[in-house]
């Protein structure tokens, strides 16, 4: 037979398909080396076109295997037919591992379901993406963001999908960072902003209530207020002085929650680092999370005298509230004389320990490791973020510290923070300002305060000693002293809404520098730029609102000789 | 590779006496046409002794050649004697499948 010969006869026929299926055969088990092009009629050298066909294919491999993106196919029963080293590194494996794996083997229990759900009811659309969980080898969750695309056959054939798979795992842990970080930005300035608020209304109930016991208590001096009230019997002077004592207390403990607030809610630019007293911090903390802790357990204090650690007051208390707070919720409510938590300061070296240390039932050994990893909570859903003990850690890291913690099952845990002290400083001592000396002398203050509750609290709480002419702007002021009066002391609110105390500063020292350097700043907590600047140039006293009657009283004794 | 091969082995000019006629489609000295052209000999020597004419025919050289005969992919085998034809497609790896084609099985 040749090839010309047209079909004669069955068995004509029978031998052409016996032909035409033996090279079939032989082209399927790569036995032949060129073709016949049937439209040109000229040779092609199949192996010409195989080694074309091999360049191109290791050009788009390189492609694939460079790239930073993990790289899948898969096929209609979602198998993987091919996997990229990088997606097979992502989740721990050998690329040749995962073929013939499912996608859905790869996913985590909880998702599998609807992921499998969803692929069978419709497959997935063309550059569909979504965010998902993929679970490492180790047991790791993965967050990806997967791109896919539906892949034809020659003649438009579905055979499978491309998946691009991309581990965001990093990114979302720094997005969830910066929400946290963004949201107690946000506290923080509001809180700030309420500090603010409630400071000048706590300087009047403070200084008033002062001022009222001072009078209960001072030899009779004719003084106006206090001389319907020291006429009293012993007795019932003792019975009014009971409840105003107890409201002064309450007084000074909203002033303290109003302080650790302000130490709570510092802006980033008053995040400034210097000498810290560790203890002072702590007290702080120990108070923002009284409500916590009180049902749940005691807690023993051992503070040695320690240096000042080199930190932000801000950002050590966030560290330590936190501390403070998951020991407690370690521990179960009520009970508390039985469970303790421990809160130890000593130096060591050239650094200060601080260890927050609970006697609840410890951390598991497995998970041990993973307590610093941001996203890892054992608490329940809506108690925990898994991000605080991440946060800690960093902000330890960046002061230079370290935050390492000690857990045995059933024994409870122990945080423990090492700070590089600050230097050869002491702790800088707060104190009561020490009296001054009176000089007898009756002196002349001017207080410019745009509060009207401040400034008849301040004439109140200094009118028995000296002469005080109050006004609530600048001009005011300025006209007072363009008119030639003279003053010991200008004690000046340094934000007010129209002109500032700032305001005051720059035109006295140009016009009478004398009195300029007479000017004492009451400063309610809240900072401009502008204010903050001014203070670190400027070598003015400030006294913080809310100020109590005998500091304010010693204060203006030092300037009136 | 030449145009047209007729082996050393092969024997005699085709004349009388001669058992069988072969020509073997190759492409250039492509892995399956070498093969092919080794096992031809090979089947041919042991089977056939010295009564054959095996011809090579190089298809990236004679394509009108290779049209005429009907080939479309090589290495192809063809008996052209004894009728009928045969064509056998492939490196000739199966000497059993070559045997039969040739009439010897």
């Amino acid at each position: 037979m040749t090839s010309r010969t047209a079909v004669r006869s069955p068995d004509d026929l029978a031998q052409r398909l016996a032909e035409a299926e033996a090279t079939i055969q032989a082209l399927m088990s790569g036995q032949i080396d060129a073709v016949v092009d049937s439209t040109s009629r000229t040779p092609v050298l199949l192996a010409k076109a195989q080694e074309a066909l091999r360049e191109s294919e290791e050009r788009y491999r390189q492609i694939v295997e460079v790239t930073t993106d993990g790289i899948i196919t898969i096929d209609r029963g979602a198998r993987i037919v091919f996997a990229n080293r990088r997606f097979a590194e992502m989740l721990g494996y050998e690329p040749g591992e995962l073929i013939s794996t499912s996608v859905f083997d790869l996913m985590l229990p909880a998702e599998r379901t609807v992921a499998a759900e969803a692929f069978r009811a419709h497959g997935w659309g063309i550059h569909d993406a979504v965010d998902g969980i993929l679970r490492h080898k180790n047991g790791t969750e993965i967050l990806v963001h997967i791109a896919g695309t539906p892949l034809v056959d020659a003649h438009g054939r579905p055979v499978g999908h491309l998946g691009i798979v991309r581990d965001v795992t990093e990114r979302k842990k720094l997005q969830a960072q910066l929400m946290v970080s963004d949201r107690m930005a946000s506290v923080g300035t509001l809180a700030a902003g309420v500090a603010h608020e409630i400071n000048n209304p706590l300087a009047a109930v403070i200084a008033n209530i002062e001022y009222v016991l001072e009078s209960l208590v001072r030899p009779p001096d004719g003084g106006t207020v206090a001389a319907g009230v020291l006429a009293l019997d012993p007795d019932v002077r003792d019975e009014i002085k009971a409840p105003l004592d107890d409201a002064l207390e309450a007084a000074q403990r909203v002033r303290f929650i109003v302080r650790d607030l302000k130490i709570f809610s510092r802006a980033p630019l008053e995040e400034a680092k210097g000498p810290v007293d560790v203890e002072a911090i702590m007290e702080s903390s120990l108070r923002m999370a009284w409500n916590e802790i009180r049902h749940r357990a005691h807690v023993v204090k051992r503070f040695a005298r320690v240096q000042a650690v080199e930190a932000s007051e801000a950002r050590l208390g966030q560290v330590f509230l936190n501390l403070l707070v998951n020991a407690a919720q370690a521990l179960p409510e009520g009970r508390s004389s039985e469970n303790e938590i421990g809160v130890t300061i000593r130096p060591d070296g050239e650094c200060v320990v601080v260890e927050v240390s609970d006697t609840g039932s410890g951390i598991l050994p497995e998970n041990l490791g993973r307590v610093f990893d941001a996203f890892f909570t054992t608490k329940a859903v809506g108690v925990g973020t898994g991000l605080g003990l991440a946060i800690c850690h960093r902000i330890v890291t960046d002061m230079g510290g370290t935050l390492t913690v000690e857990s045995r099952a059933g024994a409870g845990t122990t945080f423990r923070l090492m700070l590089p002290i600050a230097g050869d400083l002491e702790c800088p001592v707060v104190g009561p300002v020490p009296p001054a000396a009176s000089s007898g002398r009756r002196g002349r203050v001017l207080v410019v305060d745009d509060e009207q509750l401040v400034r008849q609290t301040v004439t109140r709480v200094l009118a028995k000693e000296h002469d005080v002419v109050a006004v609530s702007t600048v001009s005011e002021a300025l006209a007072l002293c363009g008119d030639g009066a003279r003053f010991d002391l200008i004690l000046c609110d340094l934000m007010m809404p129209d002109k500032t105390g700032m305001d005051l500063h720059r035109e006295l020292v140009r016009s009478s520098p004398a009195q300029a350097n007479r000017m004492v700043f009451l400063t309610g907590g809240v900072f401009t730029d502008r204010a903050r600047r001014f203070l670190a140039e400027t070598p003015t006293e400030q006294v913080e609102k809310p100020f109590d009657a005998v500091n304010l009283r010693a204060i203006v004794r030092r300037y009136v000789h | 590779m030449t145009t047209t091969r007729p082996l050393a082995s092969a024997g005699p000019a085709p004349a009388a006496g001669l058992e069988l006629q072969l020509r073997l489609y190759v492409a250039g000295n492509a892995p399956n046409s070498e093969r092919a052209i080794a096992n031809a000999k090979a089947i041919c020597d042991e089977h056939f002794a010295s009564r054959f004419d095996l011809e090579v025919v190089d298809l990236l050289e004679h394509p009108t050649r290779a049209l005429a005969d009907g080939i479309i992919v090589t290495p192809t085998l063809l008996k052209l004697m004894p009728l009928p034809v045969q064509r056998v497609i492939g490196n000739l790896s199966d000497t059993d499948q070559v045997l039969l084609a040739l009439g010897r099985r």
